[in-house]
Parts: C-alpha cells; sequence; structure tokens
C-alpha cells in the first residue's frame, strides 16, 4: 500500500473532467444520510455482542503458550532447533561485524566509510557520511551508533537477501505479484508491537530478534521497488531478447537485472531507511545501540532521547545520501565505461583500499581504541572533549521552556490543541462511535462503492464486518475519527506545501530533509514535547500521524504538479495566462489524481502511527495493542492489531481503489 | 556507556560470513581490512572471577537507580564485568532469562504472576532472588495544595458530587480521571462505575506522556486526579496526596479486563512486595555475584534519592550510584558480608 506509484502521466489534456468530482456530491450525500441515522439513533445500536467472537482472544493466548511450551521443552522438534540455529548464526553475525567495526578503530572505521563511499557515491555523499561519524564522536553516542549501524546492516542485508528474490519473482509473473502483495501490506500495517511477543519466543531477545523484527517491517518495500524495477524494463528490450533465443534466465540476468539496476539501488536505500525507523522499537527485545539510548532517556533523561533520536536521524540521512548516490554514479544507463575509464576506476579502488588499510595500520601502534575514547575511567577525557554536555544542556532549555504553562507559545498551542479535540476529534468520535453500527457500515461499503467501485466495496463490508466480529467495533471507529482528522488535517498541509514546492525550487530542497527527520526521527522522542504544548489526550497522537504523513503527501502533490504535460501549460501561456491561473486553472485540476493518492497514502501512513497515538494518549486500538505486548495480554494485542489491519485495508479501498474507477472515468 | 563485548574471538571471524554478501561492495572491502589488522587491539580488560553479570534495566527511574547502584558495587567491589540491558519487562524479560542473556532483574512488579510468566518459574529457568526490600504502592493521587483547598478529597468519598472541578477539555461536564501507562497494574474504569462517581477515565499513553501532562496542570496549580505510584523520583518533586479508596477485603478483584461485577473491584490497589529474580544460568553458575544480588536490598526513599539524582538533577546514572554508595557505606557494606 505505501510504495509511491507513478502519479498520473500523460493523460489526454481535451476534455479532462477528474472523476473525482461529480462524486463528491454524491459522498456528501451518504455522509447526510448517516448523520441522520445518527441523530435517529445515537446509543441505541452498538456493535450486538451476539455477534463477537468472545473466545478469539483466548485462543491467540492458547498459542502463544504453545509456542512456550514447545519452546522451553527439554528435547526441542526440529523446527524449533532450527529456530535456535539461526538466532545463534544471526547473534554472533551481529557481534562480530560490530567487533570488526570496533577492531578497525575508530578512525580506521571512519575513514572506511568515507572513502568508501567516495569511490562509489563521490565527494557530497562522502562528506555526509564523514560527518556522520563526526557527530557520533562528538555527542558521546560512538559505540551507540557502532551498534546499531551494525544491526542495521546485517538486517537490511538479509531484507535484500529475501526482499530482491521476491521482487524479481513478482516484477515477472503477475501472479505471484498479487498473491503477495496482501502479504506485504500486512506485514506493513500490522503494528510491531504485535508481532514482538511471537518473535522473542522463536528468537530469545537479542540481535536475532531486533533483525527479524526489523525484516517483517523492511521486506515490503524491498520486494516492491524491484519489483516495480523488472517491470519498468521496456518490453521491446525483453521481446528482443526473447526473439534472438535467449532463455528465461539469459533474459533476467543480462537484460532485466541489468536495467533494472538503479532501482535494486533504490530498494537498498528504501529498505535501510524503513529499517531504521523501527531501530526503537526492536530496541525493546534488542537491547543495545541507539534504540536503547532512546528507551532509556524517555524516562529518567529526555534530553538524552532527543540526543539518540538525532543520532538515529544523522544515521538515516548518511545511509540514504551515500546509497541515493552510489545508485546514480554506478547507474550503467546514465554512464558509459570505456576502458581508459575502466582502469581509472580500478586505480580508485586500488587507492581506496591502501588508504583504508593504511588508516587502520598506523592507528593500531598508537593505540587508538575502538570506541572514540571520550572518557576515561567515567571522567570526561580533556583530550577528546565532546559536546555532548553541552548539546544535552541546551535541548534541556528548550525542553524546560516547552514545559512552561505560562509561555508565550502554550498561550497559542493549548487553544489550538483544545480546539482541535473539541470541534473536530470529539464530535467525529462521537459520531462514529455512538452512530447505529448499521449506518456506519452500510455509509462506508457505499462511499467504497461510489468511489472505487464493487469488488472494492465488497472488501470494504467484509472488513468493517471482521472488525465488529473482532469484538473491538467502538475502539476500531475512535481509531477511526482519529485517522480521519490526522489525515484531513496532513491532506490540507501536504497540499498546500506541495503546490509550494512545485514552484518554488528553494521549498522543494527545504522539504527534502524535514521529510527525511519526520520520517526517521522516533515519534515518542518528539510527540511528548507537544503533550506539554497541547496538553489534551489524543491530539498528540493526532499530531504525530500529520508529522509523519504530510510530507509524502506534500511529495506526491509535488510530483504530481510538476508531471502536469508541458503541453497544457504551454498552451495557457500562449493565452497569456497568468501565473495564478496557469497554476489554478490547469496545473491543480490536472494533478487531481496525485492529490487523491496523497490522501490515499496519508491515510496509510496515519495508520502506521496508531500504536504510538496509543503510546501519547490516543486510547483506541493502539492503547490496546501497546498493552497488549507488556501486560502478557497477548490475545487482545494480536486482535486490536488485526483490526487495525482491516480497518487499514477498508480505508484503503475507499480510497485507492480510485485509480480503477478514474481509468473507467477516462475510457 | 555500558560495557563492550566481553568475549573476543579471533578464529571465528572469517568463517560465518555467508549473509553478508547483501552489504556486496562494503562487505568485502571490510573483510580485507579486517585481516589487515593486526591482533594487538587497544582495549579488552579481563574480569577477575565474578565474571560478566548482565543486568536488566526497566524503563521507570528506579529501576535505573537499582541498576546503577549494583553495577558500581558489583564493578567496584567484586571485579565483576557488568552489562545493562534495556530488555522490555514481562515475558520479553522472562524468556531472555531463560536463554541466558539477562542475569538479573531488580525490580518485578508481579509479573511473576502471569499465566506464560509462570511456566518459567515452574520449570526452574527463572528464580525469586528475594525481595528488594520495596514496598511499590498504586493509587489515586492528587496534588497537596489541590487538599489544603478541599480537605474533603483525603478520601474517594470526598470526591463524590465534587467530580466537575476535575473537568478538562475532554472529558466534558464529567471530571476526568488521568490513567497509567498502557503497561501498569490498572482497574480504575472499574473502580470508578464501581464507586459510582462521574469521572471520564482518560487515558494519557506512557509514562512520559501522564507525567507531562499531570505536571503540566501541577505547575498551573489545577485540580488533577490520576494514577500513580511509589516509589517514583518524582515524589521528591511533587508533592502529592493518595486518596483513600475503600480498604482491601477478600473479596477485592484486581486485573478489571476479568470482568464482572464492578463493585469488586471497588477497593485499594493491593501493596507490591517487589522481587529480584534471576536466571538458572546465573544462579547455578557459581558466581561469586550471585550472593550479593541476593543481599541487595534498599527502601524506597534511598531509591528515591538516587532517582532524584538522575532524573532530576540530571546526572549520569553511574555518578549518581557512585555518590549513593560513598555516603552509605554501611548499608553497602551489609549486602557484601
Amino acid at each position: 500500500m505505501s510504495v509511491v506509484t507513478e502519479a498520473a502521466r500523460a493523460m489526454p489534456v481535451v476534455s479532462h473532467r477528474p472523476w473525482w468530482r461529480g462524486r463528491i456530491v454524491q459522498v456528501a450525500a451518504i455522509v447526510g444520510l448517516m448523520f441522520l441515522a445518527y441523530r435517529a439513533w445515537r446509543l441505541e445500536y452498538p456493535w450486538p455482542s451476539s455477534l463477537v467472537w468472545n473466545s478469539l482472544p483466548t485462543h491467540f493466548d492458547d498459542f502463544q503458550i504453545w509456542l512456550l511450551d514447545q519452546r522451553t521443552a527439554e528435547d526441542k522438534s526440529v523446527v524449533f532447533a532450527l529456530f535456535d540455529g539461526f538466532r545463534v548464526f544471526v547473534d554472533n553475525l551481529v557481534a562480530q561485524f560490530n567487533e570488526l567495526l570496533l577492531d578497525l578503530t575508530w578512525v580506521g572505521t571512519t575513514v572506511a566509510g568515507t572513502l568508501l563511499v567516495l569511490r562509489f557515491g563521490g565527494i557530497r555523499a562522502a562528506l555526509w557520511v564523514l560527518g556522520a561519524f563526526a557527530s557520533f564522536a562528538l555527542m558521546g553516542l560512538w559505540e551507540e551508533s557502532i551498534q546499531t549501524l551494525a544491526l542495521m546492516l546485517v538486517a537490511v542485508a538479509f531484507s535484500l537477501l529475501v526482499g530482491i528474490p521476491l521482487g524479481i519473482a513478482a516484477g515477472r509473473s503477475n501472479r505471484f505479484n498479487s498473491a503477495i502483495t496482501p502479504v506485504l501490506d500486512t506485514m506493513q500495517v500490522v503494528p510491531a508491537f504485535a508481532y514482538l511477543i511471537p518473535v522473542v519466543l522463536l528468537f530469545s531477545v537479542g540481535s536475532a530478534a531486533a533483525v527479524v523484527a526489523t525484516m517483517i517491517y523492511a521486506i515490503p518495500p524491498a520486494v516492491r521497488i524491484t519489483a516495480l524495477g523488472i517491470r519498468r524494463v521496456p518490453v521491446n528490450t525483453v521481446e528482443a531478447a526473447a526473439s534472438m533465443g535467449s532463455t528465461g534466465r539469459q533474459i533476467l540476468t543480462k537484460v532485466q537485472l541489468p536495467l533494472a539496476r538503479r532501482m535494486l539501488l533504490l530498494a537498498v536505500n528504501q529498505t535501510t531507511l524503513f529499517a531504521l525507523s523501527i531501530v526503537v522499537i526492536a530496541a525493546l527485545i534488542g537491547g543495545e545501540g541507539l534504540g536503547g539510548v532512546v528507551i532509556r532517556g524517555l524516562a529518567s533523561s529526555p534530553a538524552e532521547a532527543i540526543l539518540g533520536g538525532i543520532a538515529i536521524v544523522i544515521l538515516a540521512m548518511a545511509l540514504d545520501r551515500s546509497t541515493e548516490a552510489i545508485a546514480e554514479r554506478t547507474d550503467p544507463t546514465r554512464r558509459h565505461v570505456d576502458d581508459a575509464a575502466r582502469k581509472r576506476l580500478r586505480l580508485w579502488s586500488l587507492a581506496t583500499g591502501i588508504g583504508i588499510a593504511a588508516a587502520v595500520v598506523a592507528a593500531k601502534p598508537f593505540g587508538v581504541s575502538g570506541i572514540y575514547p571520550d572518557t576515561i575511567g567515567s571522567e570526561p577525557d580533556p583530550r577528546n572533549a565532546t559536546i555532548e554536555e553541552w548539546l544535552l544542556a541546551k535541548i534541556q532549555v528548550v525542553l524546560d521552556s516547552v514545559q512552561d504553562p505560562f509561555s508565550f507559545v502554550f498561550s497559542i498551542t493549548e487553544p489550538v490543541g483544545i480546539f482541535i479535540l473539541q470541534k473536530l476529534l470529539l464530535p467525529l468520535q462521537g459520531f462514529l462511535v455512538e452512530g447505529p453500527w448499521f449506518a456506519t457500515v452500510a455509509g462506508l461499503t457505499v462511499i467504497a462503492l461510489v468511489v472505487s467501485g464493487l469488488r472494492p466495496a465488497l472488501t470494504t463490508l467484509a472488513m468493517l464486518l471482521s472488525i465488529g466480529v473482532l469484538g473491538v467495533w467502538a475502539l476500531a471507529m475512535d481509531t477511526l475519527s482519529q485517522v480521519l482528522v490526522a489525515t484531513a488535517i496532513a491532506v490540507a498541509l501536504g497540499v498546500a506545501l506541495g503546490i509550494w514546492a512545485a514552484e518554488s525550487r528553494i521549498v522543494s530542497k527545504t522539504l527534502r530533509p524535514v521529510n527525511d527527520v519526520l520520517q526517521t526521527l522516533p515519534q515518542l522522542v518528539y510527540i511528548v514535547p507537544f503533550i506539554y504544548l497541547m496538553p489534551v489526550s489524543i491530539v498528540p497522537g493526532v499530531i504525530a500521524g500529520v508529522l509523519y504523513a504530510f510530507p509524502v503527501v506534500a511529495r506526491l502533490v509535488e510530483r504530481g504538479i510538476r508531471d502536469v504535460a508541458p503541453a497544457a501549460v504551454e498552451a495557457a501561456d500562449a493565452y497569456g495566462a497568468t501565473r495564478r491561473q496557469r497554476l489554478t486553472k490547469v496545473k491543480i485540476p490536472l494533478a487531481g489524481d496525485a492529490i487523491m493518492l496523497g490522501v490515499n497514502q496519508g491515510i496509510i501512513m496515519v495508520l502506521a502511527v496508531v500504536v504510538i497515538g496509543g503510546l501519547v494518549g490516543s486510547g483506541g486500538l493502539g492503547y490496546e495493542v501497546a498493552q497488549g505486548l507488556v501486560r502478557g495480554q497477548f490475545g487482545q494485542g494480536v486482535v486490536a492489531s488485526l483490526a487495525i489491519l482491516a480497518l487499514g485495508i477498508a480505508l484503503d479501498r475507499v480510497t485507492q481503489g480510485t485509480r480503477r474507477a478514474r481509468k473507467e472515468g477516462i475510457g | 556507556m555500558t560495557e563492550t563485548v566481553a568475549n573476543r574471538k579471533k578464529e571465528g571471524r572469517m568463517s560465518d560470513r555467508g549473509g553478508r554478501r547483501g552489504v556486496g561492495l562494503i562487505g568485502l572491502v571490510l573483510v580485507a581490512v579486517a585481516s589487515l589488522a593486526v591482533s594487538g587491539s587497544a582495549f579488552g580488560g579481563g574480569a577477575q572471577g565474578c565474571g560478566t553479570v548482565v543486568l536488566n534495566e526497566n524503563s521507570w527511574t528506579g529501576a535505573t537507580s537499582n541498576v546503577y547502584v549494583a553495577k558500581y558495587v558489583l564493578e567496584k567491589r567484586l571485579g565483576c564485568k557488568v552489562k545493562v540491558t534495556t530488555i522490555t519487562e514481562g515475558l520479553p524479560a522472562f524468556q531472555a532469562m531463560a536463554d541466558g542473556k539477562i542475569d538479573v532483574v531488580l525490580e518485578d512488579w508481579d509479573n511473576t504472576l502471569t499465566p506464560s510468566n509462570q511456566k518459567y518459574l515452574k520449570n526452574g529457568s527463572v528464580r525469586l532472588a528475594g525481595k528488594l526490600g520495596i514496598t511499590g504502592v498504586i493509587g489515586w493521587y492528587i496534588p497537596r495544595y489541590l487538599l489544603q483547598q478541599y480537605p474533603a478529597f483525603a478520601t474517594w468519598r470526598g470526591l463524590k458530587g465534587k467530580e466537575a472541578i476535575f473537568k478538562s477539555p475532554e472529558s466534558g461536564s464529567q471530571g476526568m480521571f488521568l490513567g497509567g501507562d498502557p503497561s501498569y497494574v490498572q482497574k480504575d474504569r472499574a473502580i470508578i462505575k464501581g464507586l459510582g462517581l462521574n469521572f471520564k477515565h482518560v487515558v494519557a499513553g506512557a509514562e512520559p506522556a501522564q507525567v507531562a501532562r499531570w505536571t503540566q496542570l501541577y505547575k498551573q496549580k489545577k485540580p488533577v486526579l490520576f494514577y500513580w505510584y511509589d516509589p517514583q523520583y518524582l515524589n521528591a518533586t511533587y508533592q502529592l496526596v493518595r486518596i483513600k479508596l475503600p480498604a482491601r477485603t477478600a473479596k477485592c478483584k484486581d486485573d478489571e479486563k476479568a470482568g464482572g461485577d464492578p463493585k469488586q473491584y471497588a477497593c485499594e490497589y493491593p501493596s507490591y512486595g517487589l522481587d529480584k529474580l534471576i536466571s538458572k544460568k546465573f544462579a547455578t553458575g557459581g558466581s561469586s555475584a550471585v550472593a550479593f544480588i541476593k543481599k541487595f536490598n534498599w527502601t524506597s526513599a534511598d531509591q528515591n534519592t538516587v532517582s532524584n539524582l538522575i532524573a532530576g538533577k540530571k546526572l549520569k546514572p553511574d555518578k549518581a550510584a557512585a555518590q549513593w554508595v560513598k555516603a552509605n557505606a554501611a548499608k553497602v557494606n551489609a549486602w557484601l558480608k
């Protein structure tokens, strides 16, 4: 669900009437009817308890106990012995990789990272890497950063090992693609909190468990982007190869893979970012590295949690910039390497290898340690000062001012928070939770029918009914109201910024780092200050959703507007349209579909942080999932997670099915 | 900053590199460099006798205080190496002990009672190692300034009819009851119902979120009623009072998820004699640290002192522990006898 597909390109410009325009009225009418039903039967028809599968959580609990029995049995079955083997293997792998990075000494690791990226990615990316290592040292987080780096590289490697072959298969076979898509959706939408317990039971705690939890989240983008890359290889090239008698294997290895190379490297890039975005959750069962810093800091020293969060963002941005640069620079379709150049590159590689080796060999006799030596014993080392204390003090100043209920900022944010709560969230929550259930089910299904067509409508119906049967109807409606409000705000913000970015290079350039920070900075780190600023429950969770989703909406809208056929824009210019007219009369209407795609993606992204919302006072399904993890109520957590998944699929069908509807509209 | 991994296996390094192919070029070059790396290195340092002890730090500050005081004594007095992990409480921590990944949990709030965790105790992979010496108390708390204004709020009866004083933007005409962290034991919804009070139970989320919410109201000297507990370092900074709920009887129920008549829940939370847990591997491994862990024992005032140094004064946990140990030599010596 969350892979960004190509936005509307090259559509017939003549007589384009966006498919959704006529439908807005219909949707409004349906909502009106739902409202009438709400007024008539408020609180009279909650989901009937006779239609609830009450024993379901118990079955999941039994499953957990069964797993536990198998796991602790004296003589384990073969399957569990295999899990044990995998665990030991991965634990050792991560530990030794970590060792290796420490063995190179901190100087050697820095030089190695920088020179490697310099060789394959160029000077800008190399500077990013150098800057990242320098900041880990200066922040006093060297050891934790290396632990996270080692863990991430192993997790990404495993994710790619699984994801790329699956992606290739999905790219070559439509049937396999449609079979695997729902699995990938499930892996991404089901909150990580729900599968932490089974992962712990199968893989214990530690690196292996963290790697597995990360893989579940990071494999889907690897599969999707690889498949997209294979599919994008021009059909005539493949046909040409086939007509020359290439076997399927040859077509794959000689044509499709080389031509999809850039997308494959993009898959590496995205997989890395996804992996880093759950590093904090993985630390709950892996217990080390930067994620551990964040968790430890949240309870007793929020400034340290923020510092750890910043280090995670820096690591993510350095990895992002370098994998992207490597993808661009080594793309064979963009760069034709002749023999002379190839020779030069070989020399370059050799020089890189020698440089790294020299740095390591030189560092060793000087007693350079594996960890940046910022302390002697527990006292700070004056020769290798860090700015950790200084940074922590600065962050603390900001935190203190945020916590001051008599500040100027608070006098603005508090009423805004109360407004969002009282005028948007609570009324909508009341409408969805207290309205008659059948009206809500029927209403949403008919909206899906109008907007997306028959099949999506049937899926929506099935999903809504299963939420009820799971026994969490009211909680799910509570969550739905939050998701809708967060999406509305994110879309409003994202569309405005996206349009602005499409018109202004500077805005476009600033959006990117903002996006990077918001995607990788652990939400708990930046959401807690919002609780001080907007001290009303639910709102901080909604803000978390908005902040996570709006950059993606903005990017989709920006791209949609930039991709508007130049012919249409030129025609408008020829008629003497002003810049404003060109934007409002031509570009935005033509980018309507990209905007709808933004709405769809926005909803899915908001849903992805529902559990975080539960942790900052949003209640609903997110709270149930979070509680399930720690209070030994595994079944409850799984049931709530399934409901989140069902809600996600239903909302996706209501909005994403539009692509099919759009095609009908055009045809 | 915790200890680095203790054992460095040089021989094994070249063998299980199979899965790393995905890292591709980067991995290859690193391997080349690794083989160049000379064996002598600058760090290491050995353990003397007691070996490595892995302490698990739970997500509240009191747990940090336990762990770092124990760590300080283990390192400085017993010559152990100590590793600190942050595995989440409940089943993950129990499984970690069963697998020998964690040796010690110093403060367990009755996780031993859930059916799945019982299994670990029954098969002996997780063992009780005595009490921490602190009694955990859970209840309904209000700021002291509120009690001065409304003395009747000392017990729940005083709240009856006055709920609207605790009104908040999200509670409508009702009063707001601020619930606790989702991971903590709670039955407040049932108590509210059982006592017939007109409160809306508002979940504040994880502990940092809940603290943010009530401290903000406290600073404005506004009324607030919330789920809270002791020992907790904030109790040294904020003047809080626990409201008397109906006394416990034999029929009292505590897990509101079990359902049934809410009246059965309408009584005080039980108090918790906090347990220390150790893994089978650690208990039977012959480490000299076992006896110390079993004797480790202090009061909630002690713990709050250290917690306040860490969370209030922003001292590094290691330093806070050192400071407390130096000032309390007699107590520490008793643990080592």
